[in-house]
């Protein structure tokens, strides 16, 4: 009842068009598992800082379905993986036949400076048309939002502008240590230059508090903590899961650095036919479904179920960022270390 | 005769050349790696310095306050179950520092496990004085066993002479005691500051941005020479912190009786109170709580394999240190360069895994048929303590080599015999328990494993830091405990075999 109830509030406060909801519908054009071969053979993939075990789950069920395959996963930070698969790759040594990275940050990283294999458009047609790149495949959206407590603050007194942020007078959390949250920093950057950034981060500093990850950012407002946090859509959604009551809800600015829209993403990095083959079960209808339903993450192939308690993409307004340029991440820890917000 | 002796020599010293040349491989990559782009010390590096330095100063401190009242306590007063109040004292030295701050991260604050038994939420360990925290609970053992080494030896006639001669106890404490504690107090703290600074996890899991964690992050961000040039500074603190440690010496006493008194009933529930607290927050919080995520999560999650990575690469360690530690232990008893030999190598136990780590990274990139193997992690392990062998086998060796051998010599057998027949069979013990101290460290080390583990090969250590940084605290119940486990064998053998700077052999004596 509780999860009806906060979706036709979200409808009700306009965010939500029915479409939204209609869009359950399934599209016959999208693949399934069974249409796929079976994987088999050696498989080394380096795996960015997944959420927890979901991602886990993934990997476990496409062990399961094939067991011919030998599947070694390397696990670290996406931002380091995506160094190391530099680096080795200017020394000339490869080992990984595929990244798979939490942020596209770390994947433009990879594309522009490591050595990577064109997508086969067989791989890139599965793709909704926006999504549609030539050497990396994004493999699920996330959305960058502000969750507020409702005790504490109407959407209205949320402001529209990232920018007019620290002109409120507000309680926010942050997590700056966060990959999310670094990529959020420099679509600012690449939106609005260095010195508004650096302007806006100097102003927020005292106004912000500190957590560890978003999920405690998405928390702390949920306890009153704070008024309004910066994070990721899906902790608010999970949150949501187990605590329908919980005086939390989502707001989105509009097309500046606060609602960015970025992916996570697979990079082919060898030929082997089994690395290709990986990255099509990621792009499968169950896979993207599973994502959808239970990490509260936007598929990106077309005729899934957008996550539920999510507002259609086409009601919020991202801006136009080239997701490949947020790689650009020395300049922005630079920002956050000199601002003393790191 | 003399020329004989020299030549003789020379053939101990030349199978441990190459040995020494490895050992001391790491310094020199770090030097090409960090002159190879311009370096600054901006203000991001002071701070980091300063942390270091501050986080060394305060844990030390600690360690000393914490350490030095309770060896007093341990050697000098008579009261019952003094053993199990020392056996509960050294008990933190089996616990890894990096598990205790990863229980204290995951049990105070807002959210921690603690607020969910207690009600209320404990203030957060973190920061500047929690990581200090942390590291004193886990190090002063180090303080306390060196201090009682140095009680023990302490005459109590010296004390009363000086009382009846009419010194007031703070006089005598001043001039007599303090005196002829001073090089194990000094011993044992040199060996806190040098744990503190090569200790990676701990400042890493509680926030605290020391070289450790900021070579940490330069890796990850492949910023090489920045990671390399952070690296040398460290190895700058750590070889200020050896010369010292070169330095302390341990007067030699005739020995007596020992000082005792019998404290009052009041003051030694008193002293009870306070082993049985630091007991609780070093060793009983994480053990509470693993045992509690054990029993709620039960063990489903964990992969036997997880145990089968890091057995094998530590056991392979344990064999290749004891085997290079051979030359090299009869280098050093050979002579006096020998003896620079094994000074050199042992600087290897003074590189922190991290950096060790990230020199060896470099070196794969460039011997690509070694990169992500189970042989550079070897490699790795027995860099970093081969040290702790050729201790083992020194001692071992020293007992022997000098009559026995020559006894051997003069009845006729060649050098070769004399080692394989008599030497050998001697040594067999003390090789057996170096082997053991390197296989328990090797398996208990995580910045290196992080480094430089084979793709697809999870170990205890690994296990444990992933779960660390995903958030699935009760995954790391089985990891933990199995940890705390070989390394509660670690701190027994280490007692043992009579190593930590021959400060143990003494108090245990």
């Amino acid at each position: 009842m509780n999860r009806r109830k906060s979706l036709q509030l979200l409808a009700a406060a306009g965010l939500m068009g029915p479409a939204a909801v209609l869009r359950a519908a399934t599209d016959a054009s999208v693949a399934t598992v069974d249409d796929l071969p079976l994987i088999s053979g050696p498989l080394t993939l380096y795996l960015g800082r997944g959420e927890g075990g979901l991602y886990e789950d993934i990997l476990d069920a496409i062990r399961k379905r094939n067991p011919g395959l030998d599947l070694k996963v390397r696990r670290g930070p996406s931002s380091a993986l995506a160094n190391t698969i530099v680096a080795e790759s200017g020394a000339g040594v490869s080992r990984a036949d595929v990244f798979w990275a939490i942020d596209s940050g770390s994947i433009g990283r990879v594309v522009g400076d490591a050595k990577v294999r064109q997508l086969p458009s067989a791989i890139r047609n599965l793709l909704k048309t926006d999504f549609r790149f030539d050497a990396w495949a994004p493999i699920s959206g996330r959305i960058r939002t502000v969750p507020f407590n409702t005790e504490r603050l109407t959407r209205e007194a949320v402001p529209k502008s990232i920018m007019a942020l620290p002109e409120r007078d507000l309680e926010v959390g942050w997590a700056p240590a966060y990959g999310a949250f670094q990529s959020f920093v420099t679509a600012m950057r690449l939106l609005n230059g260095e010195e508004a950034t650096k302007a806006w981060l100097r102003a927020m500093r005292p106004k912000a508090r500190s957590y560890a990850g978003e999920f405690g950012v998405v928390m702390a407002v949920s306890r009153g903590e704070i008024d309004l946090g910066l994070a990721n859509h899906y902790y608010t959604l999970r949150l949501k899961k187990g605590r329908p009551a919980a005086p939390l809800d989502l707001a989105f600015t509009r097309n500046d650095a606060g609602c960015l829209l970025n992916t996570s993403g697979a990079v082919l990095l060898s030929d082997r036919p089994q690395a290709g083959l990986f990255v099509q079960h990621l792009l499968t209808r169950e896979v993207q479904s599973y994502l959808s339903r239970e990490a509260f993450e936007i598929p990106l192939v077309a005729g899934i179920q957008s996550p539920v308690g999510l507002p259609a993409i086409s009601d919020i307004h991202p801006p136009a960022v080239d997701l490949e340029k947020l790689a650009n991440l020395r300049p922005t820890l630079d920002l956050l270390r000199e601002t003393g917000v790191l | 005769m003399s020329i004989a002796i020299n030549q003789s020599r020379l053939r101990l010293y030349l199978p441990a050349l190459p040995i020494v040349a490895l050992a001391f491989l790491p310094v020199v990559v770090l030097v090409v790696l960090a002159s190879g782009e311009p370096l600054s010390f901006g203000a991001r590096n002071w701070r980091i310095f300063g942390n270091t330095v501050a986080l060394t100063a305060l844990t030390v401190g600690g360690a000393v306050l914490i350490g030095v009242p309770l060896a007093f306590a341990t050697t000098c007063l008579r009261f019952r179950g003094a053993g199990v109040a020392l056996a509960a004292l050294a008990a933190p030295l089996a616990v890894p520092s990096y598990i205790g701050a990863f229980a204290y991260f995951a049990a105070t604050g807002r959210g921690g496990e603690l607020e969910s038994i207690l009600g209320f939420a404990p203030p957060e360990v973190r920061g500047l004085f929690g990581t200090a925290w942390v590291m004193t609970l886990y190090t002063f053992p180090f303080v306390l066993l060196s201090v009682r080494a140095s009680l023990r030896r302490l005459d109590a006639g010296l004390v009363e002479a000086a009382r009846t001669m009419g010194l007031s106890p703070l006089g005598a404490f001043l001039h007599v005691i303090l005196p002829r504690i001073r090089g194990g107090l000094a011993a044992g703290a040199l060996l806190v500051a040098l744990y503190t600074l090569s200790d990676f996890a701990t400042p890493a899991i509680l926030g605290l941005d020391t070289f450790t964690r900021a070579i940490y992050v330069e890796y990850n961000a492949f910023g090489l020479s920045q990671a390399a040039w952070f690296s040398l500074q460290l190895l700058g603190l750590v070889a200020v912190i050896l010369f010292f440690e070169s330095r302390v010496r341990t007067a030699r006493e005739r020995p007596g009786r020992t000082l005792r008194w019998t404290p009052s009933l009041a003051f030694a529930s008193g002293l009870w109170s306070a082993v049985g607290l630091i007991w609780l927050s070093a060793v009983g919080l994480p053990l509470a709580l693993f045992l509690l995520w054990l029993r709620r999560e039960g063990v489903s999650g964990f992969d036997l394999a997880t145990l089968r990575h890091s057995v094998v690469p530590a056991a392979l360690a344990a064999v290749f240190a004891v085997l290079c530690a051979l030359p090299l232990a009869r280098a050093a008893s050979a002579g006096r360069i020998g003896r620079w030999m094994l000074r050199l190598t042992s600087f290897g136990f003074g590189i922190p895994g991290i950096v060790m780590g990230t020199v060896l990274v470099y070196v794969g990139l460039r011997l690509p048929f070694i990169y992500q193997t189970t042989a550079m992690l070897v490699v790795g392990y027995v860099l970093r303590f081969l040290p702790l062998a050729t201790g083992s086998l020194r001692e071992g060796l020293d007992r022997i080599e000098d009559n026995m051998t020559h006894a051997a010599r003069s009845l006729g057998a060649s050098p070769g015999e004399a080692f394989r027949r008599v030497s050998l069979p001697l040594i067999f013990p003390a090789a057996l328990s170096g082997a053991a101290l390197v296989f328990l460290e090797a398996m208990r080390e995580l910045p290196l494993t992080l480094l430089l583990r084979p793709t697809g090969s999870e170990t205890l250590t690994t296990r444990l830091w992933q779960v660390y940084e995903a958030g699935y605290f009760g995954e790391a119940a089985l990891p933990g405990l199995l940890l705390i486990l070989a390394s509660s064998l670690a701190m027994l053998l280490f007692l043992r075999s009579e190593r930590l700077l021959g400060l143990v052999a003494e108090s245990e004596a």
